[in-house]
């Protein structure tokens, strides 16, 4: 009961804070972002049945950057096993993230990118280098350019300089570091924001060398991430500390609200979380009480509205007559007799 | 006695060589294989050629013909251009002629400019690319008149100062090529799609709702004429690949509101500004536009339903846009068209648009995503209004300028990083086929450089794509990932405890044999 009354506290008091905080705020003060497009890559990287939980955080993630904003075609998702599938799932096709069972994660329109043993160290260092094979389609590929803000979000189980990718590999801090470098090399994004939900989760981001990253995690190095809370139906915890109370924050987001990332980044007090919540802000130009949240969690879509036209005066037509291509029908079809009672004399 | 003191020695000297021979396999033989096998397999790469490139020092050299009625004219004029029209991304390479009398007559007698135009193409070259005509003629309205080739008219020696304005603004476009070299992307480069081999164009005609509003439009034909049209005008950059689909039942809420006006029909439905690029994602959903390998410019004509017609969309400034067709796009993605049906087709249930303005739009859109520049108006000058599907002569020079320049400073930018990346990262391989696709694009980075110098804008062009797609190939070659699973930082981890065991008493017996091999020789003496 307690911890609840103390969540309610600060609730009101974050509201409150809001409240007068819109009051003297002048919006222009914000430092302004030059990126032109928002992606998110939202990996859940451990499987089996007793971690529903972290599948559960990152399709609840995966839901709150959709609402915000950021469509499919620009969301990686990568989840390592099938809950919503799972024998052991009492309610089939459904992942919830609440002991009432109120929201389902999972829905109807989740489009995970990579699933079950596609999520290998190596499929995300390829996604993040841009090295995958010649035959991945466009939409298991993260095509962000020199204007892209990333927002990267990975769950799962670490410990100190690694995170475990499916119970038999693991990615060092070092390779993610490298990883991200050579991102930056090569102009895939403008800013990253990366966020860690595991045990010891801020030794990942500690070797990281590139510029324009802010980095959050769970816990410092020494210290376990707990879960939040059990579902006695679903009979395993259903979600992480840090994740449940991120997603109590997003849910009072809305695209053209005015929070800004240290609002983000002081979102699970250590009574709240137990463990400590990291912040690595030294590689990040902007200050972050200045940034507004949406400019990773939002989707920014430049729309430039034409009044032009080419008065064309004369219909074209095209020279090079190709072979035609076109998959039209020919005619309306009909439906033929199940049985085929008129091909056989003498029925009557 | 001498017996029993000579086989401990023996026996001694054979265990001590027996070691050595452990010391000269392990240590003498093994560690220098293991560093030579463990080694990051790298083939050699022209590092001091990479590291000599200096984007910031390429520019295009372009030939321009000054047609004038006397020399003092040309002379004038020639010097006015070279002196204001200052660029380290351009050198125009200025001739100076004078119009021979039979043409110059013929020039002052036609009426109109597309004849006279033709009268000098008789004469002169205005194929040619890379190559930009000034011709005076005497009976001009305008100070400069522009049209569809390669080729202006100025009107004497006084409209100097618009000419060069008119050359600046239109057709050099020193600043938007200065924006392809520079670092950071500027206005013009957030809107069009990056470099690349080719593009997918796809029309999407949506009809939300089908069973209440037939729609009659060809949109395969459409596409093939207009489209198609345009495209194949473009052949000598890009591999464009066109299509067209239709979607049914994506409704999507524009929220609309409906307003007061003074038409015929009293009011209008007001789209808000900010709901269109809802309406983006809303379509990217079915438009399954990822089917196809090259990066897709999305075309859509989406058909507004009956109970909102007639829609009109309002701007930032909140004000109505007031034109024919209702579009907008977005950069790097593509551009939509709101077909909204008259109240008399929404009665019939039948909407058919109008072909030729939603096309024209399309295309307005389409030039601006595939690069070329609005033209602002100059004072003193006259553009010809574009009436036809393919773009202006001179705009496809442009294009080509500016990409080249694009793609060259990005294939040497990969390039410089991935040599700083290998000094870094230890870990990354390098293999014969990536090693063949750095010295390509080395090679056709320099052979693009030297042609653009040259002003051969073609083989320039050409050379900077095989450049760029070959810099592009080596950066992101998957190869390159090769040791992941063997990180540097672990490599002991997996070495120590293999081969710790073996070498501990290897190393121990070190100083045994040192200690052996020295008190041998003195020993052996006084013996």
């Amino acid at each position: 009961m307690l911890p609840i009354n103390i969540w309610h506290s600060l609730k009101l008091l974050l509201i409150y804070s809001f409240i007068f905080g819109e009051a003297f705020e002048i919006p222009d003060a914000f430092q302004k972002s030059n990126h032109t497009n928002n992606w998110a890559v939202l990996v859940d990287t451990s499987r089996f049945w007793f971690n529903y939980r972290h599948v559960a955080n990152v399709l609840s993630i995966y839901r709150s950057v959709k609402r915000l904003g950021i469509p499919d075609s620009q969301i990686i998702l990568m989840i390592s096993d099938d809950m919503a599938c799972n024998p052991r799932n009492p309610r089939p096709a459904t992942i919830f993230n609440n002991a009432h069972e109120q929201i389902n994660v999972y829905g109807d329109d989740v489009e995970v990118d990579y699933r079950g043993y596609e999520v290998s160290v190596e499929n995300f260092v390829r996604l993040l280098t841009g090295r995958v094979p010649p035959d991945t389609p466009r939409s298991k590929r993260l095509l962000t350019d020199e204007g892209s803000n990333i927002l990267i979000y990975l769950t799962g189980h670490g410990g100190d300089g690694f995170l475990k990718f499916q119970d038999s590999e693991e990615i060092t801090s070092q390779e993610l570091a490298d990883a991200l470098e050579q991102m930056w090399q090569k102009r895939r994004y403008n800013e990253i924001f990366f966020i860690i939900d595991t045990c010891q989760a801020s030794s990942m981001y500690e070797k990281f060398y590139s510029p324009n990253i802010l980095a959050t995690a769970s816990s410092l190095v020494g210290e376990d991430s707990l879960s939040h809370h059990v579902d006695s139906a679903i009979g395993v915890y259903i979600i992480d500390r840090y994740t449940y109370y991120v997603l109590e924050f997003l849910e009072n987001v809305h695209p053209n609200s005015k929070k800004t990332m240290s609002e983000f980044l002081a979102v699970c007090p250590k009574h709240a979380c137990i463990s400590t919540v990291g912040v690595r802000r030294d590689l990040f130009k902007r200050d972050p009480s200045r940034v507004p949240i949406t400019d990773f969690f939002g989707s920014v879509r430049p729309v430039i509205i034409t009044t032009d036209s080419i008065d064309i005066v004369d219909i074209p037509k095209r020279k090079s007559a190709k072979t035609e291509n076109t998959t039209k029908s020919q005619g309306k079809r009909g439906y033929l007799p199940q049985f085929p009672i008129d091909l056989i004399p003498n029925t009557v | 006695m001498s017996k029993h003191d000579k086989k401990p020695n023996n026996d001694e000297s054979s265990r001590m060589w027996a070691s050595a021979s452990f010391v000269g396999v392990l240590i003498i033989i093994g560690v220098p294989l293991w560093w030579k096998t463990t080694e990051v397999f790298r083939v050699s790469l022209p590092y001091d050629k990479i590291n000599s490139f200096d984007s910031d020092s390429h520019y295009i050299s372009t030939e321009l013909i000054i047609l004038a009625n006397d020399a003092p004219t040309a002379d004038a004029i020639a010097n006015h251009i070279r002196n204001s029209l200052h660029s380290d991304v351009i050198e125009i390479n200025i001739t100076k002629q004078i119009l021979p009398d039979k043409l110059r007559e013929t020039l002052d007698a036609v009426a109109e400019e597309q004849e006279a135009v033709e009268e000098i193409g008789g004469i002169f070259d205005l194929k040619k690319h890379n190559a930009f005509y000034v011709v005076q003629r005497n009976p001009l309205f305008q100070d400069v008149w522009i049209g569809g080739e390669r080729l202006a008219f100025f009107r004497d020696g006084k409209a100097a100062n618009n000419l060069m304005e008119a050359l600046r603004k239109w057709i050099y476009e020193p600043s938007v090529l200065h924006g392809a070299r520079s670092e950071t992307a500027d206005t013009a480069r957030q809107v069009r799609f990056p470099a690349g081999n080719g593009y997918h164009v796809v029309l999407s005609v949506v009809n939300p709702k089908p069973q209440k509003l037939k729609v009659e439009f060809d949109a395969a034909e459409a596409v093939e004429n207009y489209i198609g049209s345009f495209v194949d005008e473009l052949k000598e950059l890009h591999n464009i690949t066109i299509k067209s689909q239709w979607l049914y039942l994506l409704d999507f809420d524009f929220q609309p509101k409906k307003t007061a006006d003074t038409t015929k029909v009293g009011y209008h439905y007001a789209i808000r500004h900010e709901r269109l690029h809802l309406l983006l994602t809303k379509l990217e959903e079915r438009a399954a536009t990822h089917v196809s390998e090259l990066p897709t410019i999305n075309l859509a004509l989406y058909v507004t339903q009956c109970d909102m017609a007639p829609a009109f969309i309002y701007d930032t400034r909140d004000l109505k846009v007031e034109s024919l067709t209702q579009a907008f796009m977005s950069p790097k993605w593509g551009g939509v068209v709101l077909g909204s049906p008259t109240l008399e087709e929404c009665g019939d249930g039948t909407y058919r648009p109008r072909v030729a303005p939603i096309m024209g739009t399309f295309l307005a859109q389409l030039r601006k995503l595939i690069g070329i520049t609005d033209k602002a108006p100059i004072r003193g000058g006259y553009l010809e209004v574009l009436r036809s599907v393919s773009p202006r002569r001179w705009e496809v020079d442009a294009l080509l300028r500016l990409r080249t320049l694009e793609q060259v400073t990005s294939a040497e930018r990969s390039l410089k990083s991935l040599a700083k990346l290998l000094g870094e990262i230890s870990n990354i391989v390098i293999n014969e086929d990536v090693g063949a696709s750095i010295n390509t694009a080395v090679e056709n980075i320099q052979q693009a450089r030297d042609w653009m110098a040259a002003g051969r804008l073609l083989d320039a062009y050409r050379a900077s794509q095989r450049a760029f797609l070959a810099a592009d190939t080596a950066f992101m070659d998957p190869s390159l990932l090769a040791l992941l699973y063997f990180p540097d930082d672990q490599k002991y981890a997996i070495y120590i405890p293999l081969f710790l065991p073996i070498m501990f008493p290897v190393i121990l017996s070190l100083k045994n044999l040192v200690l052996w091999f020295r008190g041998k020789t003195p020993k052996d003496k006084t013996e």
